[in-house]
């Protein structure tokens, strides 16, 4: 009789399956198309891509800014690897399917690795993908095959071992908050924020600014140093002394069997670890016993009551302000939100035009973080939809609460970004300061009409609706077009906008009444 | 002839946060007999599916002795899940599976030769009227649909010992109706053992040789319906149910409105 397959193969075989259940119809077919068009990316694309920069990339590896700038790419694909399992657990966090392995013979380590296992495929189309550009930039300084095969390998150790670290940490957390309500919540922001230090160095490296703190010496001694003690950045030494030795292993010899075999023992270690850690990963046993309390309501909301007409409109606006702002996603869209702008302000900024960045910049953005806020309307289900369609005149209340709580939350964030930008501009004066302000609460308004118009016109049931992600990027472009259309004419621009954003509240009025 | 305990344990305990404070499950002395079929019965967050995930070796006891078939539920983990069949109260699906797909999953991960595998996973789609749905992904199912296909993925090894937390509450009458006949069959022609969890008296009255209810993680009757009615003096199990862990008084149910009624 044949004997069963090892239980971490059923399980990546599993996951293997769950993963492509969107292209099932060509599922036996997948590993030989993958496998072809990144042949064809290997050999023939990317050799041709690089091939226009060849001569600048050329010069650059064998720059002494070469090792500090390949340890950063390297080491930020590394986090990336590492984020990627850890985000996408984290935004959805479910416990439930712990209990069909925890009620099967099956060992939480043989899970583990066979969930990493049943990713990897993808992990390595990504890391074939990375490998490729940079042999292709490699391969015309006459790299020989020795070399070019460590440099292959280097990547897919450093990079698998990424991975399983962002496997294990991600069933970890899976594990720890999956199993309250609170535990998800904060799942869902950390999944936001984190990728923060992420785009933060990625702007940077747009901005040019890294390139040119990277040409100091100092600077870039310093950089080699620091990283230099994470794995991600021992493959980048060994990659860049292959490019200043060609064909000669023999002159890196040492070093490359360090940095080498160091990669190795690192991601044999992790592997190590991992598995050990696995019985903590896969655990029904409550975490907590300590369930969420509403405290008495604070002078907080009592002016929101107040600012709501009191009544029963004002405890209906509280209510919607308690229901936002206890869910810690919530609060975490804003920072990212507003992390965002100030990085690209850090980074992207013109100090030549210093405007552009409150005027033009901001208003995109802060549509987007409306379109966070407001859009909130319908993510928890239809149900909620009902409960106003069920009470009295409830679409109307529905409609005036969350255009209140939108621009309650949105007016204070937009007019404190603009007047601490604006007073940073040396040329700033009081006029200009509140003309800033004026305007830009006038946009951020109009967006929030706007943006509560498609929510409900074009409703996202669900986070991970597509319907929701369609209105994030819609409500901006629609800015931009009206930005364009109007010239940056802020006397055009500001009626023509509060315009769409009226004709949208009143389609989705209409539309509101009649949703099933 | 002596009838074999197959499930039985002692003192078994399981306490949560500082001290122990928590007692979910509360020095639990039960025994469930070979080929029948026992019910447990409690209030929400009386204990029940912390005794079934105990007995199934998903979480560790703080105290006491539990065996499954003789074995031990702390050392002998592996044997117990092997010839125990678990439908959870609130259990996962991969959603992204089909039916069949999801069946041909549990089966690997319960050794399930594959010769016998694809046959055994039709039959169970045909008994459970989703075969014509087998190549459906999970996530298109009604409730009704998925909760079919968990009693199959608890079927798969076919387990001699059967642990059912709720079986019939998503199911319509039709599907309910199907799945008691099948646990009345799984005992009494397959002679399997079956441990039931659910809060639907009538459906345990049907189907349970003998009932235990638990309450507050104490184990506080265990018997025939009759005996229990006897034991509370009630003439229903509904009564004997309410007399033991307690309820609204009835003269309370309309307190609520007697203020307003006043003040208008």
């Amino acid at each position: 009789m044949e004997l069963p397959a090892p239980k971490w193969l059923v399980v990546a075989k599993n996951e293997y399956r769950v993963y492509t259940s969107r292209i099932r119809g060509i599922r036996p077919y997948f590993p030989y198309l993958a496998i072809g068009l990144l042949a064809v990316y290997v050999l023939f694309i990317a050799p041709a891509v690089i091939g226009l920069f060849i001569d600048d990339l050329l010069v650059f590896f064998l720059s002494q800014v070469a090792i500090a700038m390949v340890q950063i790419i390297l080491f930020m694909i590394f986090v990336y690897f590492t984020i990627f399992p850890i985000t996408n657990t984290l935004k959805d966090t479910q416990t439930e399917l712990l209990e069909l392995f925890l009620a099967a013979p099956i060992k939480p380590s043989d899970v583990l690795l066979g969930e990493f296992l049943g990713q990897m495929p993808f992990y390595a189309i990504a890391v074939t993908v990375i490998a490729g550009l940079f042999t292709a930039i490699l391969a015309p300084l006459g790299l020989d095959v020795v070399q070019m095969a460590v440099i292959i390998i280097i990547f897919a150790v450093t990079f698998f071992s990424a991975q399983w670290i962002g496997t294990v940490i991600a069933a970890l957390l899976r594990t720890r908050l999956g199993k309250t309500a609170r535990g998800r919540d904060i799942g869902k922001a950390l999944a936001l924020v984190m990728a923060l230090p992420m785009i933060a160095l990625m702007y940077s490296m747009m901005g040019g600014s890294l390139l040119e703190t990277l040409a100091n010496p100092g600077t870039s001694g310093m950089v080699q140093a620091v990283l230099g003690w994470l794995p991600s950045s021992w493959g980048a030494e060994v990659i860049v002394g292959f490019a200043s030795n060609l064909g000669n292993i023999s002159a890196v010899g040492l070093e490359t069997l360090t940095r080498f075999g160091g990669l190795v023992v690192f991601f044999v270690a992790s592997l190590w670890l991992g598995l050990k850690a696995a019985n903590r990963a896969y655990s029904l046993e409550p975490t907590t016993f300590i369930a969420s309390r509403a405290m008495p309501d604070g002078a907080f909301y009592k002016i929101i009551r107040y600012l709501g007409g009191g009544g029963s409109f004002g405890t209906l606006l509280v209510s919607v302000f308690k229901n936002y702002g206890r869910r810690l996603e919530n609060i975490s869209k804003i920072a990212y939100v507003v992390g965002l702008l100030i990085l690209m302000n850090i980074f992207l900024g013109d100090p030549e035009h210093p405007q552009y960045m409150v005027l033009e910049v901001a208003p995109l953005i802060f549509s987007v973080l409306a379109v966070f806020v407001v859009g909130e309307v319908t993510l928890r289900g239809k149900e909620g939809l009902f409960i106003y369609r069920k009470a009295p005149s409830g679409v109307g209340r529905l409609v005036k609460a969350r255009l209140l709580h939108g621009l309650l939350v949105l007016v204070p964030i937009t007019v404190t970004i603009t007047a601490v930008r604006t007073i940073l501009i040396p040329s700033a004066t009081l006029i200009s300061v509140l003309t800033n302000i004026g305007i830009i609460v006038l946009i951020v308004a109009a967006n929030v009409v706007l943006a509560l118009g498609l929510s409900l016109l074009n409703p996202a049931f669900t986070a991970k609706s597509g319907n929701f992600m369609v209105n994030v990027m819609i409500v901006p472009q629609l800015g931009f077009v009206i930005l364009i259309i109007s010239g940056s004419n802020w006397g055009l621009y500001v009626p023509l906008i509060w315009f769409v954003g009226i004709v949208f509240l009143y389609l989705e009025a209409r539309k509101l009444r009649n949703i099933e | 002839m002596t009838v074999k305990a197959v499930i039985k344990s002692e003192g078994l305990s399981k306490y949560y946060g500082k001290g122990g404070e928590i007692r979910a499950v509360d020095g639990l002395d039960l025994e469930v007999y070979e080929g029948e079929t026992f019910g447990l019965l409690g209030p929400n967050g009386s204990g029940k599916t912390t005794t079934v995930r105990l007995l199934n070796g998903i979480i560790k006891p703080t105290g006491g002795i539990a065996t499954v078939n003789g074995f031990d539920i702390f050392i002998q983990e592996n044997e117990v899940k092997r010839i125990t069949g678990l439908l959870a109260e609130s259990p996962g699906l991969y959603d992204k599976l089909s039916g069949y797909e999801f069946l041909e999953f549990m089966g690997a991960l319960y050794d399930v030769p594959e010769e016998i595998l694809k046959e055994r996973i039709d039959e169970l789609l045909k008994l459970f009227g989703l075969h014509d749905r087998r190549d459906h992904l999970i996530e298109g199912y009604s409730s009704g649909m998925k909760q079919k296909l968990l009693i199959a993925a608890a079927l798969i090894h076919d387990p001699p010992i059967l642990f059912l937390d709720e079986p019939t509450s998503t199911l319509d009458p039709r599907a309910s109706h199907m799945v008691k006949e099948l646990i009345e069959e799984l005992a009494d022609t397959a002679g399997k053992t079956i441990f039931m969890c659910s809060h639907l008296l009538p459906v345990v009255e049907e189907l349970c040789d003998r009932i235990g209810i638990i309450n507050n993680g104490r184990l506080i009757a265990v018997g025939t319906v009759k005996e229990i009615m006897a034991q509370t003096g009630t003439q229903s199990l509904e009564d004997a149910f309410i007399a033991l862990t307690g309820g609204v008084i009835e003269n309370e149910l309309l307190a609520w409105r007697e203020n307003g009624i006043a003040s208008s």
